[in-house]
């Protein structure tokens, strides 16, 4: 049931205006951080790695969560317009399959948007830095690590999203969530706060590995916080009566 | 004949507001069961119960024999074809990409969407966006996601609101030969009795979330005829035979209001009048709304 729930779920992005977002915003955080990298080159000696500082600063701190957030708050938004709460729940498969149909939808835009944020990345390098060489594997990993991170903010996002109407508001949320992350990640709180995760996997604003020696704990926390998530959907769609 | 749903005791409350209270709901399989009530009555939230949408305050809901649990929820939605509070849909897509999103979230065969798209004539506009569409197509659309599948019970929640009287018309048609050509049983809402008199054979009147009447249409034809209207050439000659049979006899030029009778008074009357000379014109029976069947159904019966 739950791949004929994600089968109908990736039939909603059609022709969806999702994709415009996808597309413009990794540009714009890509232009930004390869312009504050050419500015500051004085400072900034580790090529590849120093590049990447510059790119996934903001992009894991504001426009990644902003991102997440807008593909989840316009996958609720399909429900909570027309009155399709009540068509979707009473179809003949569990609500919390619903739900996590969304997630992997969301997870699989994610992860789009990974590559696409990793291409331009290399892209700038190769085109505006002019790096004779290629980027180190590790942050391919850092990459997928912070995926994994991500996992939890988007769990988080689809349950603001679900519960609030508003397109506008859960995108709000996450940049608030991303900016809190930066704060309590830079006193060492990483694994406490979900929109956390994302930047510490990213290795967002330092040159060495912050996860160093702590990949299990950061799996572990990734894991916790993507349960928490879970189990607040399904009591919510199983116990709060649907308002379409 | 089995029931395929039945409520017992059925609540629903909001804070202190019980929306529907006590309600028994019976519905016979294979019939139309039009299920009347002013806006705010509890038709909704009855509705939503029944499908498990929300959850009833107490008392117990019944589906095809089969209690509405938690157990028993997919299996009984799986059988259930549903349209509640106007229709659902994706307006970005087309119809046909709506329908696929229903079937797939169904478990149905895409062929049943070719089959569907028929039956509400939509076929011709199966690739045009949905948001493009007239609320009656919309409509339409609502009615084929809730066929999708050949589901054995059709839960429609007011599929006649917002449409013309030749979209009113055409849904009456399809719903009215719903059970014969495709074995469904049909529970339909409406707040107008008038819409719902042409194509329903039981009927339930629910008012502040109590069902006051409950029982075939014909039935309730007896509770809704309104007064009728004498027109007559000379009303003077009237009175005395009207005095005989009990009547009111106010004084009203031409025209006479009588209090609702039963047929075979009302011939042996019109016989009587026009044997006095009276000059019968014309006769005219009134339909009461549903506010004044309310009325009569909650006040003594009707004269005769």
């Amino acid at each position: 049931m739950l791949k004929r729930c994600i089968l109908a779920e990736s039939r909603k992005l059609r022709r969806s205006p999702i994709w415009l977002l996808f597309f413009v915003m990794p540009l714009i955080s890509a232009s930004y951080g390869t312009f504050n990298y050419l500015q500051n080159l004085e400072i900034l000696h580790e090529r590849w790695y120093s590049l990447w500082t510059q790119h996934t600063l903001f992009y894991s701190m504001l426009f990644f969560p902003a991102m997440v957030a807008a593909y989840a708050a316009y996958l609720w938004r399909l429900e909570h317009l027309g009155h399709n709460w009540n068509l979707i729940m009473a179809a003949p498969v569990p609500p919390l399959d619903l739900f996590f149909a969304k997630f992997c939808v969301v997870c699989k835009l994610a992860l789009l948007t990974q590559v696409w944020e990793l291409t331009l990345f290399v892209a700038c390098g190769k085109l505006f830095a002019r790096f004779g060489d290629w980027p180190p594997v590790e942050l391919v990993v850092f990459a997928l690590r912070g995926t994994l991170g991500a996992l939890a903010v988007i769990a988080a996002q689809l349950l603001l999203a679900m519960v609030i109407r508003s397109f506008a508001v859960p995108i709000f949320l996450a940049i608030v969530g991303g900016i809190a992350g930066m704060l309590l990640g830079s006193k060492g709180y990483s694994l406490l706060w979900p929109y956390c995760l994302m930047q510490a996997g990213m290795n967002a604003n330092r040159s060495e590995d912050v996860l160093a020696g702590q990949a299990v704990q950061f799996a572990a926390a990734s894991a916790l916080w993507l349960a928490a998530m879970f189990v607040i959907a399904y009591l919510l769609l199983k116990e709060r009566d649907v308002k379409a | 004949m089995q029931n395929v749903i039945e409520t017992d005791a059925l609540c629903k409350t909001y804070g202190s507001h019980r929306v529907v209270d006590h309600l028994a709901l019976t519905v016979p399989e294979g019939c139309v069961y039009g299920f009347l009530g002013p806006n705010g009555a509890g038709k909704s939230t009855t509705m939503k119960m029944l499908l498990g949408l929300v959850h009833p305050t107490s008392g117990t809901v019944r589906l095809l024999g089969k209690p509405m649990t938690d157990a028993n929820r997919l299996a009984l939605l799986q059988q259930t074809g549903s349209l509640i509070e106007s229709p659902s849909g994706y307006l970005h897509l087309t119809a046909r990409e709506n329908l696929e999103i229903v079937a797939d979230l169904k478990g149905v065969s895409r062929k049943d969407i070719t089959r569907v798209l028929d039956i509400v004539q939509l076929t011709r506009d199966q690739h045009r966006k949905v948001g493009q569409y007239s609320l009656g197509m919309k409509q339409r659309l609502g009615i084929a996601m809730a066929l999708l599948g050949s589901p054995k019970l059709l839960i429609l929640d007011e599929p006649t609101n917002g449409l013309d009287p030749a979209g009113i018309q055409e849904m009456r048609e399809l719903i009215r030969t719903m059970p014969a050509a495709t074995g469904a049983t049909v529970l339909i809402s409406s707040h107008l009795l008038g819409e719902m008199e042409q194509m329903v054979e039981q009927v339930g009147i629910i008012d502040h979330g109590r069902m006051l009447f409950e029982g075939p249409l014909t039935e309730l034809q007896r509770h809704s005829r309104g007064d009728l209207t004498l027109r007559l050439l000379h009303p003077a000659k009237a009175l005395p035979v009207l005095r005989a049979n009990g009547l009111p006899t106010a004084d009203t030029g031409s025209t006479l209001t009588l209090p609702p009778l039963r047929d075979d008074l009302l011939a042996g009357l019109v016989q009587a009048l026009a044997d006095s000379g009276a000059g019968v014109v014309g006769l005219t029976q009134h339909t009461k709304t549903l506010e004044e069947i309310f009325l009569t159904l909650t006040a003594p019966k009707e004269v005769g």
